[in-house]
């Protein structure tokens, strides 16, 4: 034994023991003991399906944009139920045609860093999210209506004239009358952030301004810390919140690409929440309550591009639609929910149901009368049918079915589905005739709806459609679109656009959307508004 | 030996180059544009608004043509400037430089596994040719060779997330002394394994006819000694070769691996660049990957001499 022992008087076995218990000392008691730490309180455990390198609030899309409302505060928002709620704007005022707004500021919003909220930084973060390099996905929907707005999208401004910022209040001036004005501001596109930490002088966005605590932020919760390259994100309370207090303590967001193992991590119980998981088997995999919420003003279809052959002879379109039975549709695609057939382009908005509105039938006979009554006279002359944005399995199912009941009803064999129109190679690209899409808007009115899915003005009209325009149908939108938000009329005006639509067979109506809580039964207050935000995030809460 | 690096270095500059080019030409004819891909990838509530498109255009440079928006960027790369992502607008070269050590430190410990798994069992495998034990050694590595990591890796996953209470299953970086890493490995290492196991058998039955081997065992020395001397040094230079080849493999591509573990290396961030048109990313990429093949082609080079004196001769002269 004495042999053994070095001159210190310990023995090599002892070293040992020792090198062996310090490993196992800092195993458990070193990083293990943060994890400990962060459990005191509720943690929020989260799956984000990317790693995403943008976390910037002002981006107005993208997955990041999901979180928007846990940490940033917004002009106003909408509850589930289509209310709209003051947040950081408390009143607003139009004057009699609806062309200027009084706004004004919460005396009580406060940014994170404890300095009051003012008017000057609710103006430069429209300004900020309404300057091309922001790259903002959906400022057009907030400001477009704004005098000045134009020139600052356009890069050649940076100051949007039409919106004075005084002590307390905003005077709005739009470049024409807007009686939705207001609704069009309750939303997260463009939050309201620190302008002086946000916005350089150029008038541009700071660089990673947003990451950190740095208080420029305003939501309930505010930015911890992000590892953009190992995907995780933590956010913890604003202590100068001015609203409710948070009732978790801490939400940790980790970055899991892999649906499989998302699903599988999630009914482990090692996380309660995921930012968007959409899968055919989400019900089946995570129960209803995970995937259960709202529907929102968004509904998915099928989109024919009337400027590209065979989808130029309204014969062709009217046989491809009625050869497709919709009910099995919804069932090949979403056979458990959440997502519930539709009918009609507009859903989820005032004047949806509409009594007078014929739904497409399933009549193959009819289909097949129609298709012979065709410039092409039958399938054989038929060009390829080239469907694109069959990007998840869903949609995969969808547009299989799809294809299958017209090589069943109509002898169609020739049809093509991809991702991504720069997946087609040569003049496919120009030819693809088929775009499955969403159509929808963030305010619970039919005629914004309208406005933006099937007038000749809207993206979807003159992308997907291929040009679309019908004077009737335009004319109504207008109509509608010029009435207070309160007349019967202004929807009336929008179900009878929609029904002249309708006789133009331009689409294969697919689902109206759920806005889904993407969280396990154990979570409370997750659910989300037509801005496809938590609309309190403070409620959220684990039992 | 500095001469011989120096040489390389000459060699690699004009070629990457040439790659760089070629790379920078297909992503900038091909299809797909990185700017309207930001607006046109989103839900369809988007406004996609050519002046603003353009507006954005402009302010990042790509408006101008292809050879002078080429020799800028490598003008500015030449002053150690990466540029920054035109989707992210991160710095280039904080995201590769993030990602190039997770992927640099897989590879090397695949390799070092691999090595230490595959060289022994070889050894034993061939040095008991046609036993029992030769067929279960060959019969694993032919089953581990059929298993695709796009396949090991969630299954794997998944069973492990069935298995372990509360989900326990270690998932995203944590360096090369954390625990996970130990999945990843597993699955990066099945088919390594099993091709340096089959490479190390078939030489060491070769070897094993050869006059020095029989001569040393005819001398008495002990089999074991036969082993490590004899045949090993012999084995170990073309699976050398093979270990650099495989550790190039799988830093610029283990991307269902590092998809389904969470781990942010270069073949995720190759990928992501790739579907959103990043030319900047993609670039740096390009030359990170370019540089790797080299070093680890160097790196060889190296390693031979040390193996096999002969070698050393041969580039001496």
């Amino acid at each position: 034994m004495e042999l053994t022992e070095s001159k210190a008087g310990i023995s090599r076995r002892g070293l040992l023991q020792f090198a062996i218990g310090s490993a196992v000392a800092v195993a458990a008691f070193g990083p293990g003991a943060r994890i400990v730490m962060a459990q005191e309180g509720q943690v929020l455990k989260a799956i984000n399906p990317a790693f995403n390198q943008d976390w910037s609030p002002l981006r107005g899309g993208g997955v990041p944009f999901r979180w928007n409302s846990f940490w940033n505060a917004s002009a106003m928002y909408f509850n589930d139920k289509g209310e709209i709620q003051p947040y950081v704007l408390t009143e607003w005022a139009p004057n009699a045609d609806f062309s200027v707004w009084t706004l004004k500021v919460s005396p009580d919003a406060k940014f994170a860093d404890g300095s009051p909220i003012t008017a000057a930084d609710v103006k430069g973060s429209w300004e900020l999210s309404s300057m091309p390099t922001t790259k903002n996905q959906r400022i057009d929907q907030v400001l477009s209506g704004v005098a000045g707005y134009a020139a600052v999208k356009d890069g050649t401004a940076t100051d949007i004239s039409g919106i004075v910022a005084g002590e307390g209040e905003l005077v709005v001036t739009l470049a024409g009358p807007d009686p939705i004005f207001y609704q069009r501001l309750a939303n997260h596109i463009a939050p309201i952030v620190k302008v002086s930490v946000a916005r350089g002088a150029d008038g541009n966005e700071v660089a990673d301004w947003f990451l950190g605590a740095n208080g420029a932020t305003s939501g309930p919760f505010m930015m911890e810390s992000a590892d953009l390259d190992s995907g995780a994100v933590v956010w913890v309370p604003n202590p100068n919140f001015f609203g409710p207090a948070p009732k978790l303590a801490r939400i940790e967001l980790t970055a899991v690409e892999d649906n499989v193992t998302a699903t599988e991590m999630l009914k482990s119980g090692k996380y309660q929440a995921h930012t968007e998981l959409v899968t055919s088997t989400i019900v089946l995999d995570l129960g209803a309550d995970f995937a259960a919420g709202p529907t929102i003003p968004t509904s998915q279809h099928f989109w024919f591009n009337a400027s590209r052959a065979p989808m130029d002879d309204p014969k062709v379109r009217e046989a491809l639609i009625l050869a497709v039975d919709r009910d099995g549709l919804i069932k090949a695609s979403f056979p458990d929910g959440p997502h519930q057939k539709t009918d009609t382009v507009m859903n989820s908005v005032p004047g949806e149901d509409d009594a007078s509105f014929t739904p497409f039938p399933y009549d193959p006979e009819a289909a097949k009368a129609a298709l012979a009554a065709s410039t092409y006279g039958g399938p054989e002359k038929l060009p390829k049918l080239m469907f694109v944005g069959i990007s998840s399995p869903a949609n995969e199912a969808a547009a299989q079915y799809i294809a299958e009941q017209w090589r069943q009803v109509l002898g169609i064999s020739a049809v093509d589905m991809k991702p991504q129109q720069d997946q087609y190679s040569g003049p496919d690209q120009n030819a693809i005739q088929i775009f499955r899409d969403d159509v929808g808007t963030r305010v619970p009115d039919a005629a914004s709806y309208l406005a933006g899915s099937i007038a000749s003005g809207s993206g979807n009209a003159q992308g997907k459609m291929g040009g679309y325009k019908n004077d009737a149908v335009d004319a109504l939108i207008a109509e509608a679109l010029a009435l207070p938000a309160d007349d019967p009329n202004r929807s009336a005006k929008a179900q009878e656009a929609q029904r002249i639509f309708r006789d133009d067979f331009m689409f294969i109506p697919w689902y109206k959307q759920t806005m889904s809580r993407w969280a396990t039964a154990n979570v409370s207050g997750m659910e989300k508004n037509l801005d496809w935000q938590v609309f309190a995030p403070w409620n959220v809460s684990i039992s | 030996m500095f001469a011989h690096i120096l040489r390389r270095l000459i060699v690699w500059v004009p070629s990457v180059l040439l790659v760089m080019l070629g790379v920078y030409a297909l992503a900038f004819y091909g299809a797909g544009d990185p700017i309207k891909l930001i607006f046109l990838r989103a839900p369809g509530d988007v406004a996609y608004d050519p002046v603003k498109i353009e507006a954005i255009r402009a302010e990042a440079g790509l408006d101008r043509p292809f050879l002078v928006q080429f020799f800028s960027y490598i003008w500015n790369l030449m002053q150690g400037n990466f540029g920054n992502s035109l989707t992210s607008g991160r710095s280039v070269w904080a995201m590769v430089s993030a990602a190039a050590p997770v992927s640099a430190a897989l590879g090397l410990m695949t390799i070092v596994v691999t090595a230490l798994v595959a060289v022994p069992l070889g050894m034993i495998a061939g040095m008991r040719q046609n036993s029992r034990l030769d067929y279960f050694i060959l019969g694993t590595a032919v089953a581990l060779w059929a298993i695709p990591a796009y396949v090991a890796g969630p299954l794997l996953m998944v069973l492990l997330l069935m298995i372990l209470p509360d989900g326990a299953v270690p998932y995203g970086w944590g360096g090369i002394f954390s625990v996970k890493i130990l999945l990843p490995l597993i699955v990066l290492s099945f088919q390594p394994i099993a091709l340096i196991l089959r490479q190390t058998r078939a030489a060491v039955i070769e070897v094993l006819s050869e006059d020095y081997v029989r001569t040393a065992r005819a001398k008495g020395v002990p089999e074991h000694m036969v082993a490590l001397r004899h045949i090993l040094r012999p084995v170990l230079t073309p699976v050398v070769t093979q270990l650099g080849l495989i550790m190039i493999t799988i830093v610029n591509g283990a991307i269902f691996v590092e998809l389904v573990f969470g781990l942010p290396g270069l073949g995720r961030l190759t990928v992501q660049a790739l579907i959103n048109n990043d030319y900047p990313v993609i670039l740096a990429v390009t030359l990170i990957g370019s540089f790797l093949v080299m070093a680890s082609n160097l790196l060889v080079d190296l390693l031979y001499p040390l193996l096999d004196p002969r070698a050393a001769d041969v580039k001496g002269s």
